[in-house]
């Protein structure tokens, strides 16, 4: 069976001009739980790759420049 | 393929990433030094925390965290007194982990610092060490210009437990900020002299009523609470039900029979939570003449309260079983 | 590379104790395992990473069943636990849980933990009812899992994060032989090859569907998928009253803990509709979620958490710990809403079930040590059979399976295993990776917990219960033959699946064996809707033998701490309903 791809808004935002990724920084990446997060190649700052979010805190409180937002995922707000 | 275990080397190649000229890689250096867990680290640490970027000597504060001794509470002075407010913030946090008393010699002269920030920090740090030392500098800054200060140093006396000690924070059960007397009504608790239930007892009249509420609780716990019955039954009429549940819970713990009258008028009060504690402590005194106090509760529309009105039934029925 | 993409490799590595899982009990078994023999080498795996994995990956915001001296003794913990669950306890080792606790406190508070200490720095220690008092609040909990972990580094624990376990390896002699797990990002395979082996995986907490559709807003960790349980059933262990489901009482679609415990001591309690405390229950119970249950199915719901009876000040104090510690994102989401404490009550439902012994008493076997029924094989925390031991209960009995099982590996060699079973297990690991075409695991696993909620949750119904059946046997034919997973991330979620849907199967044969009720909501048969003492008062163990899932009774341990006749059935007298 063919595979279509699913658009959703992800939970978790990262504020590129903050996020020190491209020095290094993979703290956000590195806690996550459900392993969600990623480094863009393209952009080399931190994203949310795969919505499966247990918004529970981890890469926000962790994240050294702050640049790291937690929203409660649409489905339960 | 990749070591599968997490490294233990991360001081290998730390002092050119420290001494990279971009801030952002310094940040990341300290992160590591952070997560080594190895007390060589500190040593770095504490070098980086004259570090000009801001950002760099937050993460050393919060790096220092991961570590105990008196050469971190030596580097987490430098940027507990650090002139940005965040800094400051990130090793107050990890100041007040510490466990190790060597910690106190490094912290002490903070105690006498220009900022109010700083003291506070520093003697919330100091409560956990217990060290008799900081007994002195603690009284001292019962003075303290600043409220959060004089709590802070209440704490380190209060931990201390020495009787020594009661006279002084006698005197702040009568300071100007709430706070303050709340800690101090609550540190007294550990005394077994009657001059320190002689001040509890008084705070029952103080004008805030969460003073109030911790002198009811404490007294319950006071070796002489017993003393303050009386001052415990007048609170039972304390315009906050907050005040009276406290009452009516320690009168129960030491079981005053006169109180029972008191307690049973609190027992119609519309706010179920003191209905409850009311019923409680009339089991706990087991006086046959809490019954009538509870007969009309027993089937209260609050399960909690009708639960506890019929174990204080079967309290009273049992002692008076027992008593022949 | 490419983001997760697939790397074809194998690695072995031995060691003397291996513990799976790095969350609550896991680090603890780690610490004392590597206390008790320093130069045996350690290896804690963890399907995350150690530092925020598992159900306190932000803290916690207080101890529910701490014993402290001066409040509470072992005797009368062991009683209530006892009472709570209905009788089918077996006492040791609640007992022996609630004598080393305070010691365990007293060392976390040691590594820097913060607990709620009054002005005198004592425990303050939070009286709720009169039965006995085990609340201890934690306002700066948030610290716990640091504080753990700076213990590890120091120890020089073996830390491997992002590699999940996937089965365990057994010997020809029976005894536990090691386990194989797979990265995470990479797909590659790490055989790890010990002579003890600790199982802390926490609860199946993936196994219903919370019912915001949020397949990972549930509210158990979500990277909990009950790989332990799934493990431990095909390695051939016990498992104990898998049909004591956990359910609990959650904020309405967040989904959270409202937190009773928290606000509890200061006065908050739930209430129905108009206001009223409905719960006669004094323990956490199946039974207390019976009582929950009714009144949401009654005219008198919705339930609440109300507080807006407090005064101000007191509601700042309870809001400053609620949104700081455990789930902090509790405070977000009533902002989202603008419901606010002081103005209106929390609405509040029931969660979707899983296994869980933390809160209810399903979990694999274990005795007063924390050994299986498979030699060398330890389980402990959320998945041990241990009932009602939440958090503290995880680090205590993690500590009693990390020096049992270093003492058991000092004392034995590797057991010898078939090479087979790996290239095996590495065939069916990486099956959905060799497809070109198929379903993927997002929908299988969406469809497995879907029928889980319409079929297997409680009340339960046989006829209900063998058409979940049926409908979950075509999932997995479907997750057998079709799923396909496309990187190494999907391959994770993939293999949560397979977990998943062994768990369901187990949920469904556990709650058709005990034919009667038991547990309050926990166990609700309809078919069967009285409990049943002559015929159940025993455990029933969950089991693969010859390949089949099969059940069987065990008697409940003689009790060492008597349980009065008058006491036995608290619960019913409890139910005294208000004189209309
Ligand atoms: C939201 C919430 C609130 C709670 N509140 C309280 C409270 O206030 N007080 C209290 O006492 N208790 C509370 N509890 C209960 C308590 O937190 C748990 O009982 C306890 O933490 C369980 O510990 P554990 O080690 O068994 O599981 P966890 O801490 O969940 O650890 C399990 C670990 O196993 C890892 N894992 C899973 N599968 C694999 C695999 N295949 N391979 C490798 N690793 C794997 C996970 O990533 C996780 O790190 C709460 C629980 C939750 C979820
Ligand atoms: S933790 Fe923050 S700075 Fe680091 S990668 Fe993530 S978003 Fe960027
Ligand atoms: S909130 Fe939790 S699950 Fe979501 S991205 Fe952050 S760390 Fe991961």
């Amino acid at each position: 069976m063919p595979l279509a791809s699913y658009q959703t808004s992800v939970p978790v935002v990262v504020d590129d001009a903050k996020c020190i990724a491209d020095k290094g920084c993979t703290v956000c990446v590195d806690v996550c739980p459900l392993d969600v997060l990623r480094i863009s190649d393209m952009t080399g700052k931190a994203f949310m790759a795969y919505d499966e979010c247990w918004y529970c805190m981890p890469c926000e409180a962790d994240c050294p420049t702050g640049a790291v937002t937690v929203n409660i995922p649409y489905l339960l707000r | 393929m990749a070591d599968p275990f997490e490294s233990y080397d991360d001081l290998e190649d730390i002092d050119d990433r420290l001494h990279a000229a971009d801030p952002g890689e310094r940040r990341v250096a300290i992160i590591a030094l952070g997560h080594s867990g190895d007390p060589a680290a500190v040593a770095h640490l504490d070098r980086m925390t004259s570090d000009p970027d801001p950002g760099v000597r937050q993460q050393v504060a919060l790096a220092l965290g991961e570590f105990d001794g008196p050469e971190a509470a030596a580097a987490l002075v430098k940027v507990l007194i650090d002139p940005e407010q965040a800094v400051a913030n990130a090793a107050a946090d990890s100041m007040a982990e510490l466990k190790d008393p060597g910690c106190a010699d490094a912290i002490l002269p903070l105690v006498g610092h220009a900022h109010a920030f700083v003291r506070m920090a520093s003697l919330r740090a100091l409560k956990e060490l217990r060290r008799k030392d900081t007994l002195k500098p603690a009284l001292d800054a019962l003075r303290d210009a600043d409220a959060a200060v004089r709590v802070q140093a209440i704490g380190v006396i209060g931990f201390l437990k020495m009787e020594e000690s009661i006279p002084a924070l006698t005197a702040v059960t009568s300071d100007a900020d709430a706070h303050v007397r709340r800690a101090a009504v609550s540190a007294l608790a550990f005394s077994h002299m009657k001059p320190a239930a002689e001040s509890i007892t008084r705070a029952l009249a103080d004008t805030d009523w969460m003073v109030r509420e911790v002198a009811a609780e404490t007294l319950g716990t006071n070796a002489n609470g017993m003393h303050a019955a009386d001052a415990l039954i007048n609170a039972l009429a304390d315009e906050f039900w907050q005040v009276r549940l406290k009452a009516a819970r320690s009168l129960g713990k030491m079981k005053v029979a006169r109180a029972v009258a008191a307690i049973g008028s609190c027992i119609s009060h519309p706010q179920a939570n003191l209905r409850k504690e009311a019923a409680a402590a009339l089991g706990e005194i087991a006086d046959p003449g809490g019954r009538k106090f509870l007969e009309p509760v027993l089937d209260d529309p609050d399960p909690e309260v009708r639960k506890n009105a019929r174990w204080a039934m079967q309290q009273i029925v049992s002692r008076k079983g027992a008593l022949g | 590379m490419a983001m997760d993409e697939i790397v074809d490799g194998l690695s072995e590595v031995s060691c003397d104790v291996l513990v799976i899982g790095g969350g609550t009990a896991g680090p603890m078994a780690a610490l004392k395992a590597k206390l008790k023999n320093p130069k045996a080498n350690v290896v804690l795996l963890e399907k995350a990473n150690v530092k925020r994995s598992g159900a306190i990956s932000m803290g916690m915001d207080g101890l529910n069943n701490a014993v402290i001296p001066g409040y509470a003794t072992p005797e009368q913990y062991t009683k209530e636990i006892t009472i709570a669950n209905d009788g089918i306890v077996d006492q040791k080792a609640v007992y022996k849980y609630a004598e080393r606790c305070y010691g365990i406190i007293e060392e976390l508070d040691s590594f820097g933990i913060r607990f709620l200490k009054n002005e005198n720095g004592d425990y303050a220690v939070k009286k709720v009812h009169h039965i006995g008092t085990y609340v201890l609040p934690m306002p700066n909990g948030e610290t716990v899992k640091k504080a753990i972990y700076r213990q590890l580094r120091r120890a020089r624990i073996l830390i491997s994060n992002r590699y999940m376990a996937t089965r365990l390896l057994t010997g020809s002699d029976g005894r536990i032989a090691g386990a194989i797990s797979v990265n995470t990002r990479t797909a590659e395979i790490l055989v790890i090859k010990a002579k003890a082996v600790i199982l802390c995986m926490g609860a199946a907490g993936r196994l219903g569907l919370p019912t915001s559709g949020y397949m990972f807003g549930t509210y158990e960790n979500a990277a909990n998928s009950g790989d332990g349980y799934a493990m431990a059933y095909h390695a051939g262990a016990a498992l104990a009253n898998l049909e004591c489901f956990q359910i609990n009482p959650l904020i309405k679609d967040y989904n959270g803990p409202a937190c009773a415990y928290v606000a509890g001591p200061f006065g908050a309690f739930t209430a129905n509709n108009e206001g009223a405390r409905f719960i006669e229950c004094d323990y956490w119970s199946g039974q207390m979620m019976l009582e929950f249950y009714n009144e949401l199915q009654s005219g008198k719901g919705p339930v609440f958490l109300k507080l807006d009876h407090l005064h101000e000040d007191t509601i700042s104090e309870i809001e400053t710990t609620l949104h700081k510690v455990e789930r902090p994102t509790r405070g977000l989401f009533h902002e989202g809403r603008n419901t606010d404490y002081r103005q209106e009550p929390i609405e509040m439902h029931i969660s979707e079930i899983g296994f869980c012994s933390g809160h209810s008493a399903s979990g694999v076997f274990v005795d007063d040590f924390a050994r299986t029924t498979v030699p060398g094989l330890y389980a402990a925390g959320d998945m041990a059979s241990v009932p009602h031991n939440y958090m503290l209960g995880a680090f205590t009995n993690g500590s009693v399976a990390g020096e049992d099982a270093m003492e058991y590996a000092d004392n034995t060699d590797f057991a010898k295993f078939d090479a087979a079973d790996i290239e095996k297990e590495r065939e069916r690991v990486l099956a959905p990776t060799r497809r070109e075409d198929g379903i993927p695991p997002n929908q299988i696993e969406y469809k497995a917990r879907r029928l889980v909620n319409d079929y297997l949750q409680p009340p339960k119904v046989t006829r209900k219960f063998e058409l979940g059946q049926r409908r979950l046997g075509e999932v997995r034919e479907d997750m057998e033959t079709r799923m396909i997973a496309r990187n190494a991330h999907e391959l994770l979620r993939a293999l949560e699946t397979q977990s998943i849907v062994d768990c369901a199967d187990m949920a469904a044969h556990a709650s058709l064996y005990r034919t009667e009720s038991r547990w309050g909501l926990y166990h609700l048969r309809t078919d069967y809707p009285e409990k049943d003492n002559e015929n159940w008062f025993c455990h029933s163990l969950l089991s693969k033998k010859d390949g089949r899932m099969t059940s069987e009774k065990r008697a409940v341990e003689p009790y060492i701490v008597p349980i009065g006749e008058d006491e036995k059935d608290l619960y019913d007298k409890q139910r005294v309903r208000a004189s209309a």
